[in-house]
């Protein structure tokens, strides 16, 4: 018990967890019985087990993000010790960073705490995918074209957009969210719902809006996943125009991701 | 953020001066009215005409969707549509007198002023201002779309999406996947599972279900085995004594069967306490018929078929039979008993 009070004290983190109110009440019941263990407890913890002891849980944590990703919603640190950290909570931090380190030598990935607060993970691909057909003919995902398109005209637009000018623009594109698409099924709930629970989209109420209507944003996925110079790039072979010409979003575009992008080739 | 309100700013004045020049049209109307006829009933008279209030109320909800519905197409900077709308209000509000009519211009107001924000931030914006509409047809070409066919129907064609290609998002994403750096989903090799099949709906099954199987089945043993070793139990011993007396009685029918000899284990006390309580039913139901024999002795007989009714007519004695082990171990002596008639049922 002192220890986390310790602990709370330290990491803001918690703190804020704390605020945030019932909603997150459920997820905090399920992290609170998890506390990180400082590094004099993970080291006593590390004496207790043999290295292959370490090393199996560690697998086992690298194949639990590796499943749960199939999926593309981003992986709670409550879920991942419920299911499998288990009685090795004590070393967690020890595992989270051997973990870390087999997916950028071994699969080059990269495991990105997306969430601070929640404690959520994703992986992302630390390798840039090589314009054209990759190696592996690997089959398309077509809701990935889906959400191309949602998250160029959210960054085209500035950054924030209603939702009618999604819908709008997706109609032109022959794809109704009132109808069932043969492609995407109930339109609607994937862009509402799947995308949101990704974590690539963020759609929210706008304030005082009477019938409620919502905006859309990026989500914390989009932000480090997607490279918005090369959307840009690619809206100027759509228009046949230079992308500087989009002077606003040209200087976005190269200022900040470009931090997310040189820590990465920094790495490699 | 900034440059957004700016443009609303911008708009604002704008704004205020088309409903400064309604008021203008408000009073030149008044005018107007006051000119054609002055007489104050009949300016009451168009005051409360409730179809032409309601035809007012309907034309600017009308106008009121119109511009909600063609929101995409009203910030097009090719067309004028915008002010286009602000003049028909302003043909509307000549005729408005109530609050409610006044009510609605003021909403048209804000969703006008909504429109002129966003029209003026795309003036404002530097370089190329992104057009939707432009890029879906671009993307609309991208994808393949057969256009030589699609031609006409260029406006209504969003129901028919007929001319796209099969593959038409695939190439999309097919584009796209380049801009994402998603990490590569995992596979198993050997064909699909399921990271997922549906946990928490089976949890909540399973914990409901368990508890109510189990009470099911408590529940019926309990039941069975009460009519067991009650009821059936004891009408399936009366019976399986009957059979050993029609047995011993058909193996011999002229030597009597001592009741006492036909009754009593000699090894077991509780035994024979339970063969007089089930020779008792065979007695009670006239199925068997007790007699006393030359020397007084009790014997037993069945009582054949025929002789049922018979013997149901005519007179029941009742009488109690009582045993303590000291009797029973008299009984076995005196009898010479050696062996149970009635074998215990377990044994068969």
């Amino acid at each position: 018990m002192t220890q986390r009070k310790r602990l709370s004290a330290t990491q803001s983190s918690s703190q804020s967890r704390r605020q945030t109110g019932s909603l997150l009440a459920q997820e905090e019941d399920d992290d609170s019985t998890f506390t990180q263990p400082s590094s004099t407890q993970v080291q006593r913890g590390l004496e207790k087990l043999t290295p292959a002891q370490v090393d199996q849980k560690t697998a086992e944590v690298v194949q639990y993000f590796l499943v749960k990703d199939q999926k593309k919603i981003p992986i709670r640190r409550a879920d991942l010790v419920k299911h499998v950290v288990k009685e090795y909570r004590n070393i967690y931090p020890e595992i989270m960073k051997r973990a870390v380190r087999i997916f950028d030598q071994v699969f080059g990935l990269k495991l990105v705490e997306i969430d601070t607060k929640n404690h959520m993970y994703i992986l992302v691909n630390k390798l840039e995918t090589v314009e054209g057909a990759s190696p592996i003919n690997s089959p398309t995902n077509p809701k990935m074209g889906l959400l191309f398109v949602i998250l160029s005209v959210i960054f085209m637009k500035g950054g924030v957009v209603r939702e009618n000018l999604i819908w709008n623009t997706l109609k032109k594109l022959r794809v109704d969210p009132a109808e069932k698409h043969e492609e995407f099924g109930d339109v609607k709930r994937v862009v509402t719902d799947e995308f949101v629970r990704q974590r690539y989209l963020e759609y929210v109420r706008i304030p005082h809006t009477e019938p409620p209507e919502h905006e859309f944003r990026w989500g914390q996925r989009a932000d480090m996943e997607v490279s918005k110079a090369k959307i840009l790039e690619f809206m100027g072979q759509l228009h046949e125009q230079d992308p500087q010409s989009w002077s606003q979003q040209y200087r976005e575009a190269h200022s900040t991701p470009s931090s997310t992008q040189a820590s990465t080739s920094s790495q490699r | 953020m900034k440059r957004a309100r700016g443009g609303g700013d911008e708009e604002g004045p704008r704004q205020n001066g088309s409903a400064g020049r309604r008021k203008g049209d408000q009073q030149q109307s008044d005018g107007d009215d006051g000119d054609s006829a002055f007489g104050p009933a009949d300016l009451q008279d168009d005051d409360n005409d409730p179809g032409l209030r309601r035809e007012i109320r309907s034309k600017y909800r009308d106008l009121i969707n119109s511009v909600q519905q063609n929101r995409e197409d009203m910030l097009s900077p090719s067309n004028n549509k915008l002010t286009e709308v602000l003049e028909q209000a302003n043909k509307l509000f000549k005729d408005v007198r109530q609050a409610r009519e006044a009510a609605l211009d003021a909403q048209l107001l804000v969703v006008a002023t909504d429109l002129g924000k966003e029209k003026a931030s795309q003036l404002f914006a530097e370089g190329t201002a992104f057009d939707p509409t432009a890029f879906a047809e671009h993307l609309l070409s991208f994808m393949g779309l057969n256009r030589l066919e699609d031609g006409e129907e260029e406006q209504n064609g969003g129901a028919v999406d007929g001319y796209l290609p099969q593959d038409a998002w695939h190439r999309v994403a097919r584009r796209a996947e380049c801009c994402f750096r998603t990490a590569p989903s995992f596979h198993y090799m050997m064909g699909s599972f399921h990271a997922e099949p549906p946990p928490p709906k089976q949890k909540t099954e399973r914990q409901r279900k368990a508890p109510s199987k189990e009470a099911k089945r408590i529940m019926p043993t309990q039941l069975k085995k009460m009519e067991e070793s009650h009821q059936e139990a004891t009408e399936k011993e009366v019976e399986r004594i009957l059979g050993y007396l029609k047995s011993y009685y058909q193996d011999d029918p002229t030597s009597p069967i001592s009741y006492y000899e036909f009754v009593i284990d000699p090894s077991s006390f509780s035994r024979t306490v339970e063969n007089i309580f089930h020779t008792s039913f065979l007695i009670r139901d006239g199925l068997a018929r007790m007699y006393l024999d030359s020397a007084k002795l009790p014997c037993i007989a069945p009582v054949e078929e025929g002789e049922v009714e018979a013997g149901g007519s005519c007179s029941r004695k009742q009488c109690i039979i009582s045993i303590s082990p000291k009797m029973w171990k008299e009984l076995i002596d005196a009898f010479d008993i050696r062996d149970t008639m009635i074998q215990p049922p377990n044994t068969e």
